[in-house]
């Protein structure tokens, strides 16, 4: 029992740490092709799984996104913002009517 | 699902005081209170549960959905309305002429269409809204019927396609809808150049559809062109956009898209705004409030229960039973005893329907409208 945690915890750690290479590509990535249409926030508030992701990717792609590294943005999106990470709550605007 | 709910309400409650230590680096949206900001290029704004207070929504916490972005602003004077496709006489319209025209003033609940997605388990792709996509306002302007009779409706017209002024970035596609004509000549239906006896600003200035008792998304803000046709649009906003299962899906799995239709008319729905979801109250009367609403139909009848939905009591509701409106609830409640309370509140309307304990899922996470639910902490005195 200890030593399947423990060996799942060490596949899990060497998984993350091969893969953060890929997720700060997949960072850039998400800045240089969704941020022309759209903020992040929208993005940054769904948990989806990876086969969700895709699905939006491909949507976007639909709608005239050209990625040039899709597989590391999915990792990204998978790893930062999968349906098994906590839900983060959006933040409130700030005050937009105009000071009397 | 209750424990998303749970994480959801927490979460907003997080934010709430989070802003407060943040402060100035979050955006503002013009001529809006602070709001839930599910984006802000383009505007994605929630309505705080806590701002909900009278029958009328100030535009100031009315919420704002945006597909697209704003289009530029238009100059009052120049704006024309192009009534085209199966008329006697296609028509540039402008805003004198609408205003020319008998105005009249409906009271109408506007709902998005995916309001509570986020408590759907599985989660689904989308704007994750809470309670408060959803605002009741007072919309005036022609009725849609009195502005297509300026141009006189060949009667082989069966949808009318509606266009708004705003365009997708790069592909995105157009934001186009199109009704069953018996809807858009349906005299409750009116292009509202007012909402609340303001002008409509970023809630679709200078013209704006008001589609009562249907989905957010019929409702086309700036609108700019109306056009007769024979058949339903196919742009991605009719189809695969905005569509709900036939038949309900075990949750998690796809539809058929042959069996996925356009959504018209909204369930019924009642939504808690007091107690806050989380509070402390002090041993003593407490004023249970909220709004319910029914689609095309009236509310008949809100039960609230405070002990976790085993038995229900009817609250007293405001006067006015309308349709297409919401009705403001009420109900007095003095606890006996301290401890953790679970407020429910359930609605029935005119036609019988009754919230359910566990709406359908579907792939979009559209209509959302189960049992309201929030949590209350009696203390001692």
């Amino acid at each position: 029992m200890m030593r399947t945690a423990l060996l799942l915890l060490a596949s899990a750690l060497a998984a993350g740490a091969a893969d953060q290479a890929t997720i700060e590509k997949g960072q850039k990535e998400e800045q240089r092709t969704c941020l022309p249409c759209h903020s992040l926030r929208i993005i940054h508030t769904n948990r989806l799984s990876r086969a969700g992701w895709s699905k939006e990717l491909d949507k976007m792609a639909g709608w005239g996104t050209k990625y040039t590294d899709r597989d590391a943005l999915l990792e990204y999106l998978v790893a930062t913002y999968g349906d098994d990470k906590p839900v983060t709550p959006p933040e409130m605007s700030a005050d937009g009517r105009t000071k009397q | 699902m209750q424990s998303n709910r749970r994480q959801v309400f927490a979460a907003l409650l997080a934010a709430a005081a989070a802003r407060k230590v943040k402060g100035a680096d979050t955006p503002a949206v013009p001529g809006k209170r602070p709001m839930i900001l599910h984006n802000d290029r383009p505007e994605d704004l929630e309505t705080p549960v806590k701002y909900f207070d009278s029958w009328v929504t100030p535009i100031d916490a009315f919420f704002v959905r945006q597909h697209l972005p704003r289009p530029a602003a238009v100059d009052p004077a120049a704006y024309r309305l192009n009534l085209t496709g199966l008329v006697s006489k296609p028509l540039q319209v402008s805003l004198a002429d609408l205003q020319n025209l008998p105005q009249h003033t409906l009271p109408a609940t506007l709902e998005c269409t995916g309001n509570g997605r986020a408590f759907y388990t599985p989660k689904l792709p989308g704007i994750q809204w809470g309670r408060g996509a959803v605002g009741n306002a007072e919309w005036s302007g022609p009725r849609l019927s009195d502005v297509l009779k300026l141009a006189g409706v060949d009667p082989a017209a069966r949808f009318l396609e509606i266009d708004g002024a705003d365009t997708g970035v790069m592909q995105t596609p157009d934001f186009v809808r199109s009704m069953p004509m018996e809807k858009a000549l349906h005299p409750a239906t009116l292009l509202a150049l007012k909402m609340n006896g303001q002008s409509p600003d970023i809630h679709g200035f200078p013209a704006r559809l008001i589609v009562p008792g249907w989905d957010g998304t019929s409702w086309v803000k700036w609108v700019v062109r109306l056009a007769p046709v024979a058949k339903e649009s196919g742009g991605f906003f009719m189809n695969p956009g905005y569509r709900y299962p036939k038949y309900h899906l075990p949750p998690g799995t796809a539809a058929r898209p042959v069996e996925l239709e356009v959504i018209e008319g909204m369930p019924v729905k009642s939504t808690l705004t007091a107690p806050e979801d989380g509070s402390k109250a002090v041993l003593g009367p407490i004023v249970i409030r909220g709004f319910a609403w029914a689609g095309e139909n009236a509310v008949e009848r809100v039960e609230v229960s405070i002990d976790g939905g085993a038995r229900w009591r009817n609250a007293q509701l405001s006067a006015q039973k309308l349709p297409f409106a919401w009705r403001l609830f009420t109900l007095n409640w003095t606890p006996q005893e301290p401890g953790y309370y679970t407020v429910m509140s359930r609605a029935t309307d005119t036609a019988g329907r009754v919230q359910p304990i566990v709406p359908p899922w579907n792939p979009s996470g559209y209509l959302w409208n189960g049992i309201d639910r929030v949590g209350v902490t009696v203390e001692k005195a």
